[in-house]
Formats: structure tokens, C-alpha cells, sequence
């Protein structure tokens, strides 16, 4: 059954995007009221109903025959910017080229994204934000799931663009606006090009292939300064190699030998030169570096408390100043993750990049992220933790930091119900109201 | 896209000018479209989005139930449905929603105004932007198409049509294309809709005069006067439904099996009997209206009060052998032929009659010709049989014992017939053979044997009266009681003659459905709000009335705690702007002002946990946490509380002087 809903909603949808696509606005009200007449105009001899019927019909079938024809041919460009954002509207430039010998005029731009019908299993499995609220029949039969999955993996909106006038052969650039809807990629497969028929109901369409892809960023919120307590550490290696294994150090200077420097520090070159034993001095590196820990344990996808939880763990990452210290994103997805940024090792994008794309661990227990974060305790000024629940195995790990005296701040996403318990010295974020919560802070 | 200019109010006077409303229409055009003269505009909520159309559901409700309680007179005389009235009056209810979008500043209506589960989805998430929608061209389509629920068949509906379409298209068209390209089109979509239009009712006529008429006879068999196909000859078992198609009111003296004749036929020609020369003629009612009388100066005979429904108004009666009068049948005209059939035109949904008859009772006409006749196919085997039982020499009374001997005597009753005779008729092989079947066969053959004896007799169908509903009280007939049976013409009456044997109408109830009980409550529940609503003498409008009042009570009483919530709400608004804030003396304030003097003030937007962080005042950590209690937390500070925050406070200002307090750099470097 739950198949055959399957197939109905996959085949629905793919109806409701050609008819998205093949009809202008009026055509899509003279559907409408193609519809109602012919509810209407039922019985011929009861309303004169049916006369609109065959007048709207008439008027959608010349309309269709008449975009049969569309000798256009196009060449399309799209610039995208580097990233954009959850919820902020964008405006990129398509350069689109009239590869023909006429004037192209009153034409409107379509985008084409990726097909964003979920597969089965993701049907299947996926639960709708609220779903638990919906009545039996909608939980049941899942036409809101459904919905929601494929709004989810579309993306984006993206508003049709009217072009202007294209000169025979020549090239004209438009912006269209993108709204991204979730983070992660959205993918573009090409652009369509549609030209309206003389009565304006009907599209006859041409279609670029033109695949690209937008990085979408977690929302980000407006952070207070988190104040950790805790020092400096030594690091291993210095800036360079904070972020990677080693016990190299960091170089200084040359001086003259003083008695008691290991042998191996001398710098023979140097001394050749100068005529006295001179050695290498080195420093050892002592800066502030935090961890940023973040729960992905989470049972499905499209889970708010995760998607805010990024979201939290994105407008840290942005808030803490980098230029003097380290910041290293920590979190379990197939295996466990580690990503520095901070002085010059790598920048606060790459850990918004990483944000964008990080998907809920299903198959591992938080003991994994307990265990990838205490490998790396000892080079930690603080640690601040972004967490889905406050159940034993997480209280373990923050009373486990403390204990090895690592300045913690902890948050906790969840639902209201789920907060009231926290301490008071935990901060309890409730689902869908994160901004609110962190301005208390 | 904007409508052009006057359409919205050019579409209201289409429909005011096809539905009869065109005083109605006006004033409404000039307020819609008035709203682009006028620069002043409501600012509307998505609240006061969702009360209108809320209003705007309340008044489709209430005008439904008036409509679907008060047009049953209309509809008997031909006029519309309610469903068809209540449509034409869309535009009117669903007004005041137009209009609050071409007034209000937003411009364009929520859609979570439309449905419920989105209001409660924009309840729990109110950052959520509901996605805003232009009424105007659907509320122009609505005045179209409820024009045409008006059903004015002229040429000018659909010139209206095209000129309205054609302007409302205008503005839509590709500018790619010329207006010459455009207009062509048009005409040409005009031209083809109005061939089209003219085709598709001819094609329902046609459908309907064909497929509905024959599927019209199966549902309602045997009520066509002219003639009756009878399942002689048919194979297999005859199945009849549970539905309960009259109701007899219970009197003393009434003897059942009591039959209901519908009509009778005079030419059987197998497997059809025909009414011959049978057409109908004017029954003229009594002054009253409702009395029905086939013959003057009769005196009373029996009664029997009889419930049935009509098709469309129309229908059959079914009445006892020798009517004569026919009280308190509601319907505009009545009609009988010289074979006995009624029928009566332009009734309502529901009938209730009183049938008064007699043994001698005129409803028949007296026998001719036909009424003796025996088909050539059957006359051997009639013959035959009727010269085996004597019936010559018999007299009248003699001749009826006979025949209603010989088939209970000689015949079983059976439904079901397993194979077709191959060198027999039908007759034949029922009188030789299987000597069993159903009424048909019984009435069919009693006829004809009556008629080779020379008693004129005719066959005749309708229902037999043998079921007692404990549930309803009252005698019903199902569907399944319909019955064939002789009339024959003896001593100077028609007499019913049913050589039918008894236990037909056991074996049709070893028929009846498990869930007969069920639909017998549901039928009987259909029965008694039918007639409420056909009741009488005005009773409908008079309920109508009287539903009304709850409902438009229902509607004051939203409307006025809707209004009392908002008024509370707009006090709520004052209060806030006008009461001092929760904490407004808190003593933190003090500190702040103190600080500020020295050059170390709060930020815009500041909080004050960060300023104090950033300016390094770290002790005021418990006076900021205290304050943010004593400011945002709904419970409030205990005294204790409040009294250490004041202290605290006042211990800190007496401990900093603005003069001690050390400026911030980046001021002093501004100073200098």
C-alpha cells in the first residue's frame, strides 16, 4: 500500500511540475476553472456552465497547439557565488545568449533543479516536523510527509525571471533571486527557457543542460561572547602543526651556544660561518584552543533539534574570534571528525562548508564523540558542546571534562518539555526559538 | 497581476445581470472598484483575514440550510436546486472577503485564512510568513461561473462570456506576439467553445434520452403506464432489492397481502405487455387543491394512507383496486388513463396520499376488445388448458375458483429458471413442464386463461402489501414485494385475481440482505427528514425560520467575543505602553548611569551581561543576575531578593564615585 501511495505521490508530483512548468499563471487559473465548470456545467440542461467549459477549453487547447512551435536556440551562463545562506534570498547573474537571427522577445527564465523526489526508503522512514500532531489519515497516508520531503530536497525556491529583449545573436544578463530552504547543496541541473503563446496561458519551453551547484550555510544566530575560562596550552609544533601530529617546534632565532644545549640544536652552517658554536632556539607554542563538539545523534533526518543544533554550533564557529586562538569542530558522522580553524591554520569558512553538509550519525553511540574529543583533551583551553539531549551518556562527558578540569560550556537544543530538567549552569535552547534563547543568554 | 481597470466590477455586474441581482451587483461593483480611487486603506491582520472568512463560511452555512429548507416548492415547479441557488449567491457571501483584500494595505489575503490545519501550523510557528494570495481573478472566475449557475440559455450569456474572457486575457497576453495575432485567436476559441457548447448539450440529450431512460426503467420497474417487460423467458434468479419504496399508514381492517396497483396492460405480446390506446387525460383537483376525485357523489368507501417518493417530481401512483377519490396529494397535476395508471406531475420530493376506494370504484375503464384477446403465439396451449379445466361451461365466479384451483394446486412458486425451452414457448413450457415460476408467469398465464374462458382481463403490476415494520410502526413495501397480477372483469367490476402462490413472499424474504436491518434505519431516517422537509402548509419555511435563530445568534456571539478578545488584547496594548515596565526601578539602572557618566556606557543593544564583561566590571556579575530576574522573570524576585539587589546596588555606588571609576581608553583617546 504504502508503495502504490508511493508511486501516486512520485507521479502527482511529476504532474504538478510539468503543469508548473507547461502553464502561465492564467493558464493555471483557466485550469481551475476548467475544473469547476466542468463540476458546474455537469448537467447541460441545469446551468449554462458547460458553455464556459468548451470556452476555456478551446482557449487552453489553441493556446497548447499554439506553443508547438518555438524555433529558439540558446546558450546559458550561470555565475554563483561561493556560498549562500539558510532563509536569505540571493540574486546570482545568468548570461543568457540568442544563438538565433531574430529578435527574442518576452520570453521568462526558468531554473531547473535536481529531481526532488525522495526515494522510498526515505519516504518511508522520514517524519515529518509535527507530524505526530497531524490527524490519523494525513499520518497514514503521508501526503504532508511527502510534501515536506520534497520542499526539503528541492532546496531552494527560485522565482521566474522574465528576460529582456535578446538582439538576433546577442547576449543579455538578468539576476535571479534564490531563496535556499535548508543547508546543505542545491543542485541545478540547467535552465529552461519559456516562451508564453499569444493568449499568455500556455509555455513552450526549451531547455539548457547546465548542472552547478550552491553551497547552502546553516542559519546563524547573533551569539553572546562565550567567556571560557581555562589558559593557554602547549601546542605541539607551534601554528603550523597545531592541527596535525607531531612534536616538531617552533623556531626563533639564532644565539650563541650556552653550555648545557643539546648538540643537536647547533647549527653547524651558522657556526662555520661566524667562528663560534651558535645554536637554533626554539619556543615552544602556548595559545588558547577551544573545541567545538557537536551531537549528530540524532534518529532521522529533517530532525529541527539537529538542524538548530548546527545552526548553534555555525554561529559559534563565526563568533569566536580566530585570529588569536583555535577552534576545532568536533562531531561523528560515518567516522569521527576534527576540523581546525584559527590563526591562519584554516579559515572559519571551511567549518561552515563542513556544517553545511554534516547528516545525523544513526549508527554509532555518543561514546564515539566522548572518545574522539578526550584523544585531543590536553591541547584544549575549553570546550564548548553543542547537545541534542541530556541523558546519561552526555552528562558523563561533561562531567568527564570537567574533571580534567577543561572549562565546558554546554548547550542543549530540545524541545520545551525536554529542557525543564537541565541545571542551571547548562544552557537550554528550545527548538525553533534558538535566536530568543541565545539573546537570554 | 493586477486586473485591468473595471473588470472585477464588470464580472460582478455580468452576475448581477444574469442571476436577477444586478441592484445588488452595482453598488458592489462601484465599492470594488472604487478601491482604486480611494488611497485610504484598513490595516488588516492576518487575524481579522481569518474572521472575515470565517464570517464569510457562517453566511454560505446559514444561507445553505435556508435555501436547502425553503426551495422545495420552487424545485417541484421546475426551478433550481439549493446547491444551484446557494452557487449563484457566491459572489454576494464571499464579498466581504474581496472586498477586505482590495481595502486593506497588505493588498492581498493569507492563505492560512482558507484552512485550518495552516492557522494552527502558523499558531505554533509565528516567525513563519504565511504565503500571501491575490483573490481578484478568482473572485471574477467565481462571478462567471456563477453567472451561469443562473442557467439564462441566450446568446447574450455567452457574448458575455467571450467579451469578459477576451479582457481578462488581455492584459496576460505574450507581448512577443501583435494584437493581430491575439484577436484572431480569440474568435477562433470563441467560435470552436460555441460549437462545442451546442455539441455537448445535444450529446447529454441524447445520453439522456437513451442510457438514463434505460436505466431510469431498471430502477423503477414497472412504472411506465404504456408497458411492462416482463422477465418471462429469463434465465437464472431474480434478484429484487431491500429498498423500501412505499410506506402504508396502519389502519383497522386491512387486510394483507393488500395490493397497490401501478398500472395495468391490456396486450401481452410475449414477453411484453402493452397499454393500447391508453393515453392520459387531466384529472381537475377540488377547490382545495389537494383532493383528487375519478368519480362524483360516491360514498365513502375504505382509506388507505400511502408514503412514496417521486423522481423529479414525477411518478406513478400506486393505489388499491377500485379508487375512486384521492385526498391530500400535494402535486400540480394528475393524470389517469382508461387502464387505471395515475400519474401525477410536479410534486415534491415526498408524497403522502389518501386513497378512498370500493369494490366498484371507477378507476378502471370498462373492458373492450383487447381485454378478450389471446395471442396467436399462445392461443393453442390456452386453448388447450382451458378446455382441461371446463371453463365454458362455467359461470364468471366459477370460471376465477377454477383458475385460482388449478395454479395452487398444480404450481409451485420459483424464482429461478435454469434453461430456455427449445421447441416451446415460454407459456408452454411454465403450463407442461416446469409448471413453476414467478408472479409474471401466474399473471401472465391467469390472464390468458381467463380470457379463453371470456372474462375480460387485464395484467397488472404494482406492489403487494405484506411487511410490518416494528421499527417504523407502519406497513412497508420493499422493492422486492412488486407483484404481477390478474384483474378480471366479473359481475360488472374489475377484480384482482392473484393465483400467485402464498409463499412468494417468503421465498423473496429468504432473499433479503444480513444487512437489511441497517439500511431499514437509514431508510427510515431518510423517510422522516423527508418529511419534514416536504411537509406542509408552510411548516419548512417556518423551521427555517426557526433554525435561523440559533445560528445567526451563533454568528453574533463569535463576532462579539472575537471582538471583546481584541478589545482585551488593544488594552493589553496600552497597558504596555503605558504602565512601567516590569523592573523599571531596579537599582541596576543606577549603575548604568553611573558608568555611563564616566565614559563607559552600555552599547546600543548591548547586553548587559557583555558589557559588564567587556568593561571588566566583574563584580557586578550578582546585581546583573539579580537585576535580569527582577527584570524578565515572570515569577518576580522574592524580598529578600529584592532587597539584596538594592543593597548590593547602593553598595557598589557608594563604592565607585564617577570620579574613581577608570574611563574607557578608546573615550580618553577621544578626549585628548
Amino acid at each position: 500500500m504504502r508503495r502504490l501511495l508511493y508511486r501516486w505521490f512520485s507521479s502527482f508530483s511529476a504532474f504538478q511540475h510539468r503543469l508548473d512548468r507547461r502553464f502561465t499563471r492564467a493558464g493555471s487559473l483557466a485550469l481551475g476553472v476548467l475544473g469547476a465548470a466542468a463540476v458546474i456545467g455537469l448537467d447541460t440542461n441545469r446551468t449554462v456552465g458547460y458553455q464556459v467549459l468548451t470556452l476555456v477549453l478551446a482557449l487552453l487547447l489553441i493556446s497548447a497547439a499554439s506553443s508547438l512551435v518555438f524555433r529558439g536556440r540558446f546558450s546559458a551562463r550561470r555565475v554563483l557565488p561561493r556560498f549562500a545562506s539558510v532563509g536569505v534570498p540571493l540574486t546570482y547573474r545568468v548570461a543568457i545568449a540568442n544563438e538565433t537571427g531574430r529578435r527574442q522577445e518576452g520570453l521568462v527564465l526558468l531554473e531547473e533543479l535536481a529531481d526532488p523526489r525522495p526515494s522510498f526508503e526515505e519516504f518511508v522512514t522520514a517524519r515529518e516536523p509535527g507530524e505526530e500532531r497531524r490527524n490519523w489519515f494525513d499520518r497514514k497516508v503521508g501526503y504532508p510527509r511527502w510534501a515536506w520531503l520534497v520542499s526539503q530536497k528541492r532546496g531552494a525556491v527560485v522565482a521566474p525571471r522574465p528576460l529582456p529583449s535578446l538582439a538576433p545573436a546577442g547576449e543579455t544578463e538578468v539576476g535571479v533571486e534564490i531563496t535556499p530552504l535548508r543547508r546543505g547543496y542545491v543542485r541545478f541541473t540547467g535552465l529552461t527557457i519559456a516562451r508564453p503563446d499569444p493568449l499568455g496561458l500556455v509555455h513552450a519551453l526549451k531547455t539548457i543542460r547546465l548542472p552547478q551547484s550552491l553551497l547552502v550555510l546553516p542559519k546563524r544566530y547573533s551569539m553572546p561572547a562565550i567567556l571560557l575560562g581555562g589558559r593557554r596550552t602547549y601546542q605541539p609544533g607551534g601554528v603550523a602543526l597545531a592541527s596535525s601530529v607531531g612534536d616538531s617546534e617552533e623556531f626563533v632565532a639564532l644565539r650563541d651556544y650556552r653550555a648545557g644545549d643539546p648538540m643537536r640544536r647547533i647549527h653547524w652552517k651558522s657556526w662555520a660561518r661566524v667562528g663560534r658554536p651558535v645554536v637554533r632556539e626554539y619556543q615552544d607554542e602556548f595559545f588558547v584552543r577551544h573545541a567545538l563538539v557537536l551531537d549528530t545523534f540524532t534518529g532521522r533526518d529533517g530532525d529541527l533539534a539537529f538542524e538548530d543544533a548546527v545552526s548553534v554550533a555555525a554561529s559559534i564557529a563565526v563568533s569566536v574570534e580566530t585570529q588569536e586562538s583555535l577552534l576545532d569542530l568536533m562531531f561523528v558522522g560515518p567516522e569521527a571528525y576534527c576540523v581546525t580553524a584559527g590563526r591562519g591554520v584554516g579559515h572559519t569558512d571551511r567549518l561552515l562548508e563542513v556544517l553545511a553538509c554534516v547528516g545525523p550519525c544513526r549508527d554509532k553511540p555518543f561514546r564515539a564523540l566522548h572518545r574522539a574529543v578526550m584523544e585531543r583533551h590536553t591541547s584544549l583551553s575549553g570546550c564548548v558542546c553543542v547537545l541534542l539531549a541530556w541523558d546519561e551518556p552526555r552528562q558523563e562527558f561533561v562531567r568527564h571534562l570537567e574533571a580534567l578540569g577543561t572549562p565546558t560550556r554546554v548547550f542543549v537544543v530540545g524541545a520545551r518539555g525536554a529542557l525543564d530538567a537541565l541545571p542551571g549552569d547548562i544552557d537550554g535552547l528550545e527548538v525553533g526559538r534558538i535566536g530568543e534563547g541565545l539573546a537570554r543568554r | 497581476m493586477t486586473p485591468p481597470p473595471l473588470l472585477l466590477g464588470a464580472g460582478l455586474l455580468f452576475w448581477g445581470w444574469q442571476t436577477g441581482f444586478l441592484l445588488v451587483a452595482l453598488p458592489l461593483a462601484v465599492l470594488i472598484e472604487a478601491a482604486r480611487a480611494l488611497t485610504w486603506r484598513l490595516e488588516l491582520s492576518g487575524t481579522d483575514f481569518h474572521r472575515v472568512t470565517d464570517l464569510c463560511t457562517l453566511l454560505i452555512a446559514v444561507s445553505g440550510v435556508y435555501l436547502f429548507s425553503t426551495t422545495g416548492t420552487a424545485r417541484a415547479a421546475g426551478g433550481p436546486r439549493a446547491m444551484t441557488l446557494l452557487f449563484q449567491w457566491f459572489p454576494l457571501l464571499l464579498f466581504p472577503l474581496i472586498a477586505s483584500q482590495v481595502y486593506s494595505t497588505a493588498g492581498k489575503v493569507p492563505l492560512t485564512a482558507f484552512f485550518w490545519g495552516l492557522r494552527r501550523q502558523a499558531a505554533r510557528d509565528p516567525d513563519a510568513r504565511p504565503v500571501p494570495v491575490d483573490l481578484r481573478y478568482v473572485y471574477f472566475s467565481l462571478c462567471i461561473l456563477s453567472a451561469s449557475a443562473a442557467n439564462r440559455r441566450t446568446l447574450e450569456f455567452y457574448a458575455g462570456l467571450c467579451a469578459l474572457a477576451g479582457w481578462g486575457l488581455w492584459s496576460w497576453r505574450s507581448r512577443r506576439f501583435s494584437p493581430l495575432w491575439w484577436a484572431p485567436l480569440l474568435v477562433v476559441a470563441a467560435v470552436a467553445g460555441y460549437g462545442g457548447h451546442i455539441v455537448l448539450h445535444r450529446l447529454q440529450q441524447a445520453v439522456e434520452q437513451t442510457a438514463f431512460e434505460y436505466i431510469f426503467s431498471i430502477v423503477n420497474r414497472d412504472a411506465d403506464p404504456f408497458r411492462a417487460t416482463t422477465a418471462i423467458g429469463h434465465l437464472g434468479s431474480l434478484k429484487f432489492s431491500d429498498r423500501t419504496v412505499l410506506r402504508v399508514e396502519p389502519r383497522e381492517g386491512l387486510r394483507v397481502p393488500f395490493l397497490l396497483r401501478e398500472a395495468s396492460y391490456d396486450v401481452y405480446n410475449s414477453p411484453v405487455w402493452v397499454a393500447s390506446g391508453a393515453s392520459f387525460a387531466a384529472v381537475q383537483p377540488d377547490a382545495d387543491g389537494e383532493t383528487w376525485k375519478f368519480a362524483v357523489g360516491r360514498s365513502p368507501g375504505e382509506r388507505v394512507t400511502v408514503s412514496a417518493y417521486l423522481n423529479r417530481g414525477r411518478g406513478v401512483l400506486a393505489l388499491p383496486g377500485g379508487a375512486f377519490e384521492i385526498d391530500r396529494l400535494a402535486v400540480v397535476g394528475v393524470r389517469r388513463n382508461r387502464l387505471g395508471a395515475v400519474k401525477v406531475e410536479e410534486g415534491l420530493g415526498l408524497i403522502t396520499y389518501t386513497a378512498l376506494f370500493a369494490a366498484d370504484g371507477p378507476l378502471d375503464g370498462p373492458p373492450i376488445d383487447a381485454d378478450l384477446l389471446v395471442p396467436p403465439r399462445e392461443a393453442a396451449i390456452i386453448s388447450r388448458i382451458a378446455s382441461e379445466l371446463n371453463l365454458a361451461s362455467r359461470s364468471p365466479s366459477e370460471k376465477l375458483e377454477a383458475v385460482e384451483a388449478y395454479f395452487s394446486q398444480n404450481f409451485r412458486y420459483s424464482i429461478w429458471k435454469g434453461e430456455r425451452p427449445r421447441r416451446h414457448t415460454e407459456l408452454e413450457e411454465f403450463f407442461l413442464r416446469s409448471r413453476s415460476g414467478h408472479c409474471e408467469y401466474f399473471a401472465t398465464a391467469t390472464v390468458l386463461l381467463l380470457r379463453a374462458a371470456g372474462v375480460p382481463a387485464r395484467y397488472a403490476v404494482g406492489f403487494s402489501v405484506q411487511e410490518w415494520s416494528r421499527l417504523e410502526q407502519r406497513w412497508i413495501v420493499r422493492a422486492r414485494h412488486a407483484h404481477a397480477w390478474a384483474l378480471a372483469y366479473v359481475d360488472g367490476a374489475w377484480r384482482d385475481v392473484d393465483t400467485t402462490p402464498a409463499v412468494w413472499a417468503d421465498a423473496e424474504r429468504d432473499e433479503a440482505s444480513i444487512l437489511e436491518p441497517l439500511r431499514d434505519l437509514w431508510s427510515w431516517g431518510g423517510f422522516l427528514f423527508s418529511r419534514w422537509r416536504w411537509s406542509e402548509g408552510g411548516g419548512v419555511g417556518e423551521y427555517a425560520a426557526w433554525l435561523l435563530i440559533p445560528l445567526v445568534l451563533l454568528l453574533v456571539w463569535r463576532l462579539y467575543s472575537r471582538r471583546r478578545v481584541g478589545r482585551g488584547a488593544g488594552e493589553t496594548t496600552g497597558s504596555l505602553a503605558f504602565a512601567p515596565r516590569p523592573g523599571h526601578d531596579s537599582e541596576f539602572y543606577l549603575i548604568e548611569r553611573r558608568l555611563d557618566a564616566a565614559g563607559r556606557g552600555r552599547r546600543p543593544a548591548e547586553p548587559a551581561s557583555a558589557w559588564i564583561e567587556r568593561i571588566h566590571a566583574t563584580e557586578l556579575r550578582p546585581i546583573v543576575a539579580l537585576h535580569y530576574r527582577y527584570r524578565f522573570d515572570p515569577a518576580g524576585l522574592a524580598a529578600s531578593e529584592r532587597e539584596a539587589l538594592r543593597t548590593s546596588a547602593e553598595a557598589w555606588l557608594g563604592e565607585h564615585p564617577v570620579a574613581l571609576i577608570a574611563p574607557d581608553p578608546i573615550v580618553l583617546e577621544l578626549r585628548r
